[in-house]
C-alpha cells in the first residue's frame, strides 16, 4: 500500500481526525486520552456500516485486530490493503515473528502500545499521542487529533567550552561521511542503535556529544536515549530520515521528480516492498548512481565524490545550522 | 512500598481484563479511588454503576480508561502482580501514592517518567535498588528495558 490516508471517524459526541502515512504508526501517551475509544468506534462501525451511529471516512478499510495471541498470524494474513489497528495488551507485537509476517503484507499498521518494539523499524516521526483540541467542547462533539511526540532535533544548551564528540549509529556510510567532516574531532560509531543509550550513560558529563542516527528506524530507541540524555544535559540529537535522505536532499544527484519524492515519499514507497523508508532512499540512491563508477553509492563505503569539495559542502548544508557548526568547528 | 520490575516478566496480570470481571461497586465509594478517577479520567463517580465522563457522558465502570482500571486493580488486589504498562505517564503519581498505602509489585515495560514527583521512594525489583530521585530511577530502570 502507498499514500497518505486521511481518516475521520465520528459520532454525535466524539470525532477523531488524523492521517496515516507509513506502514507503522505507534500511538502512546497518557491514559484516558481516547486510544481504546478509537478502536471501539472502529469495531462498532464494522458491525453496522450503513445504519449504525458511527460515520467513517477513509479511502481504505480500517480493521481492528480481533484475534487472539494464538491466531494473530492467520487473522493478519486475511487482511489486504487495509489499515490494521491493534489495541494494547497483545504481547505478539513484540515478537520477531510478527515483524516477519507483517513486512510481507500490503497493510499499514497502527499499534497502540507504550513498549519499545525493537523488532520493528518505525520512525520517530510516526509516534503519536492523542489530544482533545479546543475546537469542540462538552456537551458538543469532542474533537480528537494525533500529535507527534518526538522531533527530529532536540533542543538543548550545550557546554560551549567542551569539544564535541560525534556519535554515529553505525559504521557505514553516514559514519564515514561524519568522520571525514570532523577532521581532528572525535567521531565514534555506536555499532548499532541499541548501544547509543549505553554510550551516553557512560560518558563523562562535562563532555559534549552530538548523536546522529537514522530517524526512520529509531522509534524503538528514542525513549531510552532521551531519558538518559535528559540527565547528561550536554547531548544533542539529530535524527534525519537517513544518511541517504541527506544525500538526496542535498541535490548532488540529479533524479527525475526528486523534490516531489522527498516532499511526499509516502506516495512512492510501497509498504510491502520497503519495511522502512530508509531502505527506499538507499535503494533509490544506489540505483540512480549504479552506472557511474565515480558517483556509485554503496552503503558500506563512500567514494570521494561524497567526501570532497562542493558535494561534501552541499550534504553538510542539509544539516541544521547548530549541528553543522559543531561538526565543522 | 512500590516495587517495579522492568522488562519481560512471567505471570503478570492484564489490569483491564481483571477489572472487567472483578470490580466491585463499593470500590468507587472509597475516597482514594475517587481521587484517581478524577485525576486520571477527569470523571466523577455519581452513584450505583454510573460515572460521569466529560467525553463520553454517563458511563459504566467498564468504560473507564485502561490505565485507571489497572491502577484500581493494583490498589484493590495488592497481592497480584499487574502489568502497569497500560498506565500512562499521568498515572505515575498515583502508582507512587498506592505505594505509600500498600506493598505492591508491578511490571513495567516502558520508562514511566517520574520527573517532578519527588520526593518519592520505590524499589527497582530487578536488582533490589531503592531509589529516591527521578534521575536515579531513570538511570537504574533503563538498563532493564
Amino acid at each position: 500500500m502507498t499514500g497518505k490516508h486521511h481518516i475521520v471517524i465520528e459520532t454525535l459526541r466524539i470525532k477523531y481526525e488524523f492521517d496515516i502515512r507509513r506502514n507503522l504508526t505507534i500511538i502512546q501517551g497518557d491514559s484516558a486520552t481516547g486510544k481504546t475509544t478509537l478502536t471501539d468506534l472502529l469495531q462498532d462501525y464494522a458491525r453496522d456500516e450503513v445504519n449504525g451511529p458511527i460515520r467513517l471516512q477513509s479511502d481504505v478499510p480500517c480493521v481492528v485486530f480481533g484475534g487472539t495471541e494464538q491466531n494473530w498470524e492467520s487473522f493478519i494474513q486475511t487482511i489486504k490493503e487495509s489499515i490494521v489497528f491493534i489495541d494494547e495488551g497483545y504481547s505478539f507485537i513484540r515478537s520477531r515473528e510478527f515483524a516477519e509476517v507483517i513486512r510481507q503484507t500490503d497493510n499499514y499498521y497502527v499499534l497502540i502500545t507504550r513498549e519499545a518494539l525493537t523488532c520493528l523499524p518505525y520512525s520517530i516521526n510516526e509516534i503519536y499521542g492523542i489530544r482533545t483540541s479546543g475546537r469542540f467542547h462538552y456537551p458538543e462533539q469532542i474533537y480528537h487529533e494525533f500529535y507527534p511526540i518526538y522531533k527530529e532535533e532536540t533542543e538543548c544548551t550545550l557546554n560551549k567550552s567542551a569539544e564535541p564528540v560525534i556519535l554515529a549509529e553505525d559504521s557505514k556510510s553516514g559514519y564515514l561521511f561524519l568522520k571525514n567532516c570532523c577532521a581532528d574531532k572525535e567521531c565514534i560509531s555506536a555499532e548499532g542503535n541499541s548501544n547509543i543509550y549505553q554510550i551516553i550513560k557512560k560518558m563523562p558529563r562535562e563532555k559534549k556529544m552530538i548523536v546522529i542516527a537514522d530517524g526512520a528506524a529509531f522509534g524503538a530507541f528514542i525513549e531510552k536515549v532521551l531519558s538518559v540524555a535528559r540527565y547528561h544535559r550536554n547531548i544533542m540529537l539529530y535524527l534525519p530520515e537517513s544518511f541517504e535522505w541527506l544525500v538526496l536532499k542535498s541535490g548532488i544527484i540529479q533524479i527525475l521528480n526528486l523534490d516531489e519524492i522527498l516532499n511526499h515519499p509516502e506516495s512512492y514507497i510501497e509498504s510491502s516492498k520497503y519495511f522502512s523508508w530508509e531502505r527506499f532512499f538507499c535503494e533509490l540512491l544506489e540505483k540512480e548512481t549504479s552506472d557511474d563508477p565515480i558517483r556509485q553509492y554503496h552503503k558500506n563505503r563512500l567514494t570521494d565524490f561524497y567526501l570532497e569539495g562542493k558535494n561534501k559542502e552541499r550534504i553538510l548544508e542539509v544539516f541544521p545550522e547548530e549541528v553543522k557548526v559543531l561538526i565543522e568547528s | 512500598m512500590l516495587n517495579i520490575y522492568f522488562g519481560e516478566m512471567n505471570n503478570v496480570s492484564y489490569g483491564p481484563t481483571w477489572f472487567k470481571y472483578n470490580y466491585e461497586l463499593t470500590w468507587f465509594q472509597e475516597p482514594f479511588v475517587q481521587q484517581m478517577l478524577e485525576a486520571v479520567d477527569k470523571s466523577k463517580y455519581v452513584d450505583g454503576s454510573v460515572i460521569e465522563s466529560p467525553v463520553l457522558g454517563p458511563i459504566p465502570p467498564e468504560k473507564l480508561s485502561g490505565g485507571l482500571k489497572t491502577l484500581i486493580m493494583i490498589y484493590e488486589m495488592p497481592d497480584k502482580i499487574f502489568d502497569a504498562t497500560s498506565c500512562g505517564p499521568n498515572c505515575a503519581r498515583w502508582l507512587l501514592e498506592i505505594g505509600k498505602k500498600r506493598d505492591v509489585t508491578v511490571n513495567l515495560r516502558y520508562l514511566m517518567p517520574m520527573e517532578g514527583l519527588e520526593p518519592f521512594e520505590l524499589i527497582i525489583a530487578n536488582n533490589g535498588e531503592r531509589v529516591r530521585t527521578a534521575e536515579a530511577y531513570t538511570l537504574a530502570a533503563v538498563d532493564y528495558l
